[in-house]
């Protein structure tokens, strides 16, 4: 009962606060929306919302004097609610989101160093830092991280004979065909192309081949490395060693597929741990690195991250004493473990460290390439693999695809 | 007399439109709240749309000032602009065609008196009561091929050998997408079409009976022509909404890649959401805009839908 009281009060309350902030903006910095702070963040799970408001809540309890306001989007409309804040002047004072590169370069954003303390700063990775940074500045705040990781179902390779893992693409390649020829709508490998992260699949392919999608300043989408990552993606499909229809199959349902012991191998992040232990606890499982062309190991590194919009007025001390209070190791820990990523700080991944699920992702960590993410062009592009790669399973030249992809990009 | 008679005649349609107008202006203050509604509504929005098409704004919002054409230039050269266009023909012509056909042969059954009638009629408006999105949403799971229940239940009579994509591929999922179309419009069209049946007198049809009109020549020469309102306001409803119609796309045609069953409606939404470009989608929805008024006017033009007898 209480609960269900709960949040339609605080939607409200965030909504009177947010139509506050803005008609203070509107009347030319109003000197009371000097210690309000508007955050917006995606949804990560179905424990996020509440886990920012007992952030917020202890917060406000240290800083009597600056309220915070705490908007909660899906991934889904996130990108288009940013959009449209910011197209009517009404940006949130902090943002957690992927890419940051857009709006550093359309001038929106406090550097991080104007908006966290020297010792909150130095307690992040270097490779994150450098993740966040653009022309020797760094410009947002690494929040999580995560690598991919191959997952297994243990008893679908023993029943077709496959010895372990597969290293590279050629024993991927044979160990999916033998699982799919077990027959009874089970398939050997999970290929996620539809648009929910086409991008990411591609990415482990791409990098898996030594690809990247960045030489430091443009974007290179269309290179021989890449496609032949690309190939070898297609190849799989066109063998039969994939689930059907790849081209539009969204990764959260295929995840649930694996789980439900349908499919031998997927690419899984650390939350998928979480799940299968709340989903299908009985799966024979097991994590082993990404089959690259050779071997070599490469993963797929992601982080989000969080931002400081300038939105008029002087607010750089209120934001600052919200970050440094987020990423303490009280507050932060709590929080990355909860949601189930690795952490971006020193601190916490020593904190961090002794979890033995979590081994196989923290290893994988000096191996991560990252997004383009500084590149400003990586959101559009990211949007057009999303549409566009799914076509390797309707058949079509993967070269072509690449260089649609690419063209999307310079247009 | 006779002199006089001629003068109040010539100005009888002035003063009458003097009057006219002193009557407008004292209805004015109550008509403001409708006019400022209509302004915010209407006029508001529609009009930043096209001074949205008109701007270069950057893949996050901000406006870096006018572009003149170059959003309609970028949608022009658009290599799968045809293929969309042609998408949309066939959804829209398709879904009004059969969902019109349906439906005149529903309200004729629903015309009849027999037993249970008023129950069948409350069914058929079942689907008009549901969501469109969870009814798209029901039959794109019930499609999935790995735990879709209709796919299971084809697979269990033998329909098909294994489970079938339907919803991932693209000429079976526009078709299913249509399919859903059909459902969700025809209790509208079938209400509106009932209601025009029920104003055809029974005389008439006594009439046309005793002159030795036949079943079918009766209903070609004499309902149908009764009911050429009807069918007008049916139609051209279906088309705007069948036209701008989003969620049934989306939820079904959605995750197929590229761009082979889009509409210009669901091209608008992947160019706002994966391409980022809300200058070029304010383009494409203002050459939308375009479309769906020429349509309507054809219509009328051509099939003359209001024509008197």
């Amino acid at each position: 009962m209480t609960r269900a009281l709960r949040v339609p009060a605080v939607v409200l309350a965030a909504g009177l606060a947010l139509s506050a902030c803005g008609f203070s903006g509107n009347g030319g910095g109003g000197g009371d929306g000097a210690n309000q702070l508007s955050l917006l963040v995606p949804s990560y799970s179905d424990g996020t919302k509440q886990r920012w408001e007992q952030v917020i809540a202890s917060f406000e309890k240290e800083h009597p004097d600056i309220t915070v306001s705490l908007e909660v989007q899906s991934w889904d409309n996130i990108n288009d609610v940013v959009r449209t804040k910011i197209q009517s002047g009404e940006a949130p004072d902090i943002l957690n989101i992927d890419a940051f590169a857009g709006f550093a370069q359309d001038g929106l954003l406090h550097p991080a160093e104007e908006v966290a303390s020297p010792e909150t700063l130095a307690d992040f990775q270097p490779t994150f830092v450098d993740n966040a940074s653009m022309g020797g500045t760094m410009r947002a705040f690494p929040m999580i991280a995560s690598t991919r990781t191959l997952f297994y179902n243990t008893d679908l390779l023993a029943q077709a004979g496959v010895a372990g893992p597969p290293k590279t693409w050629d024993e991927l390649l044979d160990a999916s065909k033998r699982i799919s020829a077990l027959g009874n709508g089970v398939h050997g490998y999970g290929m996620p192309l539809g648009n929910e992260e086409a991008q990411a699949e591609t990415s482990i392919w791409t990098f898996g081949a030594g690809g990247s999608w960045s030489d430091g300043e443009k974007l290179t989408i269309d290179t021989p490395r890449n496609l032949e990552g690309v190939q070898a993606m297609q190849r799989m499909i066109e063998e039969g060693a994939t689930q059907p229809d790849p081209g539009a199959t969204d990764r959260t349902p295929l995840i649930n597929v694996f789980i439900q012991g349908k499919i031998g191998m997927i690419e899984g992040l650390p939350p998928t741990i979480g799940q299968i232990e709340e989903k299908n606890p009985d799966l024979g499982w097991a994590t082993a690195p990404i089959p690259t062309k050779d071997g070599s190991p490469v993963t797929l590194g992601v982080a989000d991250h969080l931002m400081a919009f300038r939105n008029g007025g002087d607010k750089a001390d209120v934001i600052r004493a919200f970050v440094d209070y987020f990423f303490s190791k009280d507050v932060y820990v709590p929080w990355v473990d909860a949601e189930g990523f690795l952490p971006t700080t020193k601190s916490g991944a020593e904190a961090l460290s002794s979890k033995p699920e979590l081994a196989d992702f923290l290893a994988g960590l000096p191996e991560a390439q990252f997004y383009p993410g500084a590149n400003r062009s990586w959101s559009a592009a990211q949007g057009s693999m999303q549409t566009l790669i799914g076509q390797l399973g309707q058949g079509k030249d993967p070269a072509a695809v690449l260089a649609e992809v690419q063209a999307g990009v310079e247009g | 007399m006779s002199r006089a008679d001629p003068a109040p005649t010539r100005s009888a349609p002035t003063r009458s439109a003097r009057a006219r107008w002193a009557r407008t202006a004292a209805a004015g203050p109550w008509l403001v709240g409708v006019l400022v509604l209509i302004a915010g509504v209407v006029l508001f929005p529609a009009g930043y749309m096209l001074w949205n098409s008109l701007r270069d704004i950057s893949e996050f919002g901000v406006d870096r000032g006018p572009a003149g054409l170059e959003n309609y230039q970028r949608l022009a050269e658009l290599a799968a602009l045809p293929r969309v266009l042609l998408n949309t023909a066939v959804w829209v012509v398709g879904v009004v065609v059969i969902t019109v056909l349906v439906s005149l042969a529903l309200a004729q059954f629903l015309d009849k008196a027999f037993p249970g009638r008023r129950l069948v009629r409350m069914a058929v408006i079942v689907p008009w009561a549901a969501s469109v999105v969870m009814t798209a949403t029901v039959f794109y799971y019930g499609l999935d091929p790995f735990y879709g229940i209709m796919n299971h239940a084809l697979v269990d009579i033998g329909l098909l050998d294994a489970p079938y994509g339907f919803t991932k591929n693209t000429v079976p999922a526009f078709a299913v997408a249509m399919g859903i179309a059909v459902f969700v419009s025809l209790p509208f069209t079938t209400y509106t079409l009932l209601a025009g049946l029920q104003t055809i007198p029974g005389e008439v049809l006594e009439a046309a009976q005793l002159d030795g009109a036949g079943r079918i020549a009766t209903y070609r020469r004499v309902v149908l022509p009764m009911l050429r309102p009807a069918i007008a306001v049916a139609t051209i409803i279906n088309i705007i909404n069948v036209f701008n119609s989003l969620p049934i796309l989306r939820t079904i045609t959605g995750s197929i890649p590229g761009y082979s069953a889009d509409t210009t409606t669901t091209l608008t939404f992947k160019l706002i959401q994966a391409d980022r470009q809300v200058d070029t989608a304010s383009a494409l929805s203002v050459v939308n805009f375009v479309l769906v008024l020429a349509i309507i006017v054809v219509y009328v033009r051509v099939a003359r839908p209001m024509r008197e007898h």
